[in-house]
Parts: C-alpha cells; structure tokens; sequence
C-alpha cells in the first residue's frame, strides 16, 4: 500500500544566508515529475528532528529544483540551518491547495506579507517578473521588523522591474523605509481596490490588514489568506490544524476572506 | 444460535485465535482484553470502560526505521485478532475510524489482520435515538464480519464478510444471514440527531455554553482517551543509542494539550504561538470535532453516543447534558 508518510531524500543543491536568521535550500526535486503550484507547501525533515511543514517559494515554472527558506525558530529548524551543500533533506508533499492566480490574469494584484510570511507568496512574485505581461500591475505591501529580518533583499531590483514593491518596517534602521505595520501602506499607496490580493503572515497581521483591506473597500471573495498551522500528517487526519469543518492542510492552506469570515475558529477560536 | 451453541462457538475461536473481548479485570472494571477463558468473556448491556481503537490504533506506534538519511517503512507486525462482543455503537465508531484511517498502511495492516464480531447489546443509558432500537436493516451501513442480534434465549446471526461466513462455515453453523455492506451512509441521509447537534453548534452558537464548560473543565484530556472516535495523533522521532539510527513514531495526542495548535515563535527563544488559549476554546474545539466536522467531512456521526467521555471526566461534564443545552439553545433561538 502507497505509504504517503514516506519522505523522499532532497540534495542540498546551494545554501544561500538570507536575513540574519534565514538561509534558502536549494534542494534537488524529490521525485521525477515532481511539480507544485504557488502557494503549495512540502514537509520536510531531518532523521531524529521530526518534521515541519514548509512553502515551496521557488517559481512553480522552474523543473530542475526546489526552494524553501528555512528561518531558525525551534530544533528542526536550527538543525536543518547548519546544513550544507550535498547534504540530504527529506521531503514529502507537495501538498495543500494553491493561490488562485488564474482569477488575477490581466487584473491588479496586490500582495501583503509580514515577516517570513512572503515565502508562500514569492512564486506569484517571481511569475510577475518573468511574465510582464500576465498581470497588469502587481503591488506588494512587505512589513518587517527592521532590516535584517528582510527576505530576497538582492531580488528586489529584478521585483521592482514587474511590481510596485513598498516596504514598512517596525524599527527601520536607515531613513530608506516607512517606519510603522504594514497597514501603514495603505494610506500611502493608493491601491485600486479591485485587486485581487494575496495575504500571508504571523496571526495579528490579519486583523489589522483585514480590516483596513474591507475599510478600502476591498470584495472578501477577492482575498486570498494562506494560514500557518501546527501540521503532522498534512493530510486532513491529525486534527492539528483543522479549523471548522476545514483542514489547512488539506483544504487550505489559501482560503479566501469570504470563506474564512464564517469560521468562529479561524483567527483565534471563538 | 442458543447460548450453549454460542459457548461452544467461542470455546471454538478461542482454540485457534487471540480474541480480544471485554472481561472484569481484578478490580472488577470491565476491560477489553485477551481473552484467556470462555468463561472470562462478558457480553451485556455494559460498555467496557475503554475502546476497541487501542488494538486497532496503538496508542503508540512506529511508522519509519531510520538509519542515516534512509527511512524505511515499519509496518507492525500483527498476528490474526478477534473483538468479540463489540456493541453496535462502537461499531458504527469502528466504521468511521475505517473510513478515516483508509489510506493509512499502518491502521490497514492491523484492519485486514482483524475480525469484528458485533452485537446489538446497547448501554441502558444512552442517548442515541438511531440504535435505541435495533433492526436488520440498519447493519448494512456498519462494517462487521459476524453480528449477533440478542433474542429470546440467544442470538440471530448474520455475517457482514466472506470472512464471517468462513468461520461460521468452519464451525459447522449455517443458521445465519448475510448483510452485504452498503457504505457508510444511510438512505435516509444524515443521522436526524447528529444535523440538529451539528446545526445548533454551526447556526445558533450560544457562547454561555463554552464558558460554562470552559470553567468546569481542567483539561486533562481523559476524555479524549476513553473516546472510541478520538483518533487525533502526533509524530515524532526517537534516537537509537547507535548514532544516525532511530525511528519516527506517531502516539495519541489530545487537542486539550497546550502545545496541540502550537507553531514557531519568531526565534527559538521566543514565545510559541499556540491558536487554542483558554479551556473554553479547547473544549469548543473538542466538540466541533465530533459534532461539526466529522460529519461535515465524512457524513457520519463524529460521536456514537457511547458516554465514555462523561464517565471518564472527573468535572462530571456529561456529553449527553452538552447536546440537549446545544438543543435548547437553538430552540430557543429559532422560535425567536
């Protein structure tokens, strides 16, 4: 019988430092045919770590290998960090749905992340720089916490060339940033509110950006939230993660706000 | 098939096979266990104080052997079982834990090593108006092998499997019907309890409930224990002493554990962020899974009505008390 718990060895192609905290693994694909869409994610792990789900943050185009950025949080995560170049990570998924970015071809895009959180969203990013042409202006909205928690720094003139990147950071060391939450940004940029939007960070990120985005007169049906949960089988049996009658890892993890907003449990449980 | 005869029928299984069967432990609790002695078996009205999941999903088990990088898959290794006297709501518990579990090689090794022999035996006190009365038609939404119907003086057979018939067949016994399984779901739909449950918690949410069960409940998580459609586990890796080898396990877990919705912090100094903060969130949660989606995922009732739960709870929260207040409030509501 298919075991789907059984994960498939990944090579350490490049291990790059990213942000004081972070690095990018490029990692071999897991098996031949292997393929995800933007907003997807994988579990990986380390023999005697245990396991920790991960969004695949490489573009989806891309067939000859994987990325995920991997931030020094907790135990897996520390010893995944201190390895290097020909090492073996295991990997299993893809799994869960994907941001639906079908919907948003040839309409205004806008993108919010906080944090690490602009992992899920980076292969939507990544397809606006290496399609031009397919959405007709892409914004991102980043908030972080100052300058050495910021991700794919040395990818944002590529970025700025497709997209319209602003930054908010909560204590911003140089004058180059706005300083405050990323909310801030919607009353500097004036972003058309037929965007279709795509979300992603920590828990109270939502709150606020949710109701500024409704505040702007934003459609619930027109944002896209991907949701962090605690994960093990990432096959809707373990119950961690579930929220309503939904999985994130299973249904989710993207759900629009219009589906979201009828769930007591989303945010925090009732 | 009269008493003697069925003496005889378990005196029969018990020679070739390990069956496992509810039975006074010292202490005088009915138990589930080996059974060693016809005359040991108890078959009644009472249900055993724990479920018949602990031999189908160990409360621990080992998934991966791992040595180096390479993981390597463990299946347990299990020898032919018998349950013997499974009351028919732990059955329709067994038949969502087979749909849950189907594409899981570990619970499926075990399920195809075991032969589930039922019984139309209901607890005195119980709250499930479907099985409160028993009738033929109602097996073939529940996966069994034989069942025993309790009738004057003895039991009507039936068999559910190919299996089932075998043994009976064996034994020299051809008094039995065959109940070919339909799928779990009924022809009438969804269990009519289960939707009022289930609408009550979805549609006219009283919040009074949850902080007065939040406040009575200490979150040990017994409750999930005794449960016989509590499944939730986590995964975990244990090192070996020889270095680079080890096995990844899964066990039971309980979403009234605090480090149940927990993720990263910002750094591994950090707080965790844990989703689920107080008692009445949890215990809200506890319920949802059984009432709300389970049978908003599969179609079947997330809790048989066995009342383990109340009798494993040492706050005296009683589940059947839960539902009729989640009733009245959207009685209550609804009137208005």
């Amino acid at each position: 019988m298919i075991n789907d718990y059984q994960t498939h060895n990944c090579k350490i192609l490049k291990v790059e430092s990213e942000s004081s905290d972070s690095k990018i693994f490029t990692l071999s694909l897991p098996y031949k045919d292997f393929s995800f869409e933007a907003g997807q994610y994988v579990m990986a792990s380390l023999p005697g770590f245990g396991e920790a789900p991960f969004s695949i943050n490489s573009y989806f185009n891309e067939k000859k290998f994987i990325q995920l950025t991997i931030r020094k949080v907790g135990v897996l995560t520390s010893e995944i960090n201190k390895k290097k170049k020909g090492d073996i990570i295991g990997i299993r998924g893809p799994y869960g749905n994907s941001f639906p970015i079908g919907i948003a071809k040839g309409k205004n895009v806008l993108i919010v992340a906080g944090g690490i959180a602009i992992e899920p969203v980076r292969p939507i990013i990544l397809d606006a720089v290496n399609n031009p042409q397919k959405y007709k202006k892409v914004f991102i909205f980043y908030g972080c916490r100052d300058e050495s928690a910021m991700l794919y720094v040395k990818e944002y003139p590529s970025w700025k060339k497709a997209c319209d990147l602003n930054v908010a950071l909560d204590n911003p060391k140089s004058k180059k940033y706005i300083k405050g939450p990323v909310t801030i940004l919607f009353d500097v940029v004036n972003i058309p509110t037929d965007s279709i939007a795509y979300v992603c960070g920590p828990p109270i990120m939502y709150k606020f950006v949710l109701a500024k985005m409704l505040e702007k007169g934003f459609r619930p049906e027109n944002i896209f939230i991907s949701l962090e949960r605690h994960m093990d089988c990432a096959q809707g049996v373990c119950q961690h993660c579930a929220i309503g009658t939904k999985y994130v890892c299973k249904d989710g993890p993207v759900f629009s706000y219009a589906e979201l907003k009828d769930f007591k449990t989303w945010l925090s449980p009732i | 098939m009269n008493k003697t005869q069925f003496s005889k029928f378990v005196e029969y299984l018990l020679k070739n096979n390990n069956v496992i069967a509810p039975q006074y432990n010292v202490e005088a609790k009915l138990i589930i266990a080996e059974l060693k002695k016809t005359s040991d078996f108890y078959m009644g009205t009472e249900l055993p104080l724990d479920s018949w999941k602990w031999f189908l999903l160990p409360p621990k088990q080992k998934m991966f052997d791992y040595k180096g990088e390479k993981m390597t898959e463990a299946l347990p290794s299990v020898k032919k079982q018998i349950f013997l006297g499974v009351s028919i709501l732990d059955m329709q518990a067994l038949t969502l834990l087979n749909q849950i579990f189907e594409q899981d090689p570990y619970y499926q090794e075990i399920k195809k090593n075991t032969i589930i022999i039922g019984t139309s035996h209901m607890p005195k006190d119980n709250f499930s108006e479907y099985f409160a009365k028993f009738e033929e038609n109602k097996l073939e939404h529940l996966q069994f092998d034989i069942f025993l119907a309790v009738q004057n003086g003895g039991y009507k057979i039936y068999t559910g499997s190919e299996d089932g018939q075998r043994f009976l067949d064996n034994f020299k016994y051809k008094d039995y019907k065959h109940v070919e399984y339909a799928g779990p779901i009924r022809e009438e739909g969804l269990d009519l309890q289960m939707v009022s449950v289930m609408d009550g918690m979805q549609n006219f949410h009283d919040q009074k409930i949850w902080d007065d069960l939040g406040k009575r409940c200490i979150s040990c998580g017994k409750c999930t224990i005794a449960c016989p459609t509590c499944f939730c586990f986590r995964m975990f890796d244990k090192s070996h002493l020889e270095q680079g080898s080890g096995e990844r396990n899964r066990c039971w877990d309980s979403c009234f554990y605090n480090e149940f919705t927990q993720v990263a912090g910002v750094a591994p100094s950090a707080p965790k962020h844990r989703l689920m903060a107080t008692t009445a969130q949890k215990i809200y949660f506890w319920y949802e899974h059984h009432f709300v989606r389970t049978p908003g995922t599969y179609s079947l009732p997330g809790c048989v009505e066995c009342g383990r739960c109340t009798r494993a709870c040492p706050a005296d929260i009683d589940i059947f008390q839960t539902q009729r207040d989640i009733l009245a409030a959207r009685n209550k509501k609804k009137e208005k």
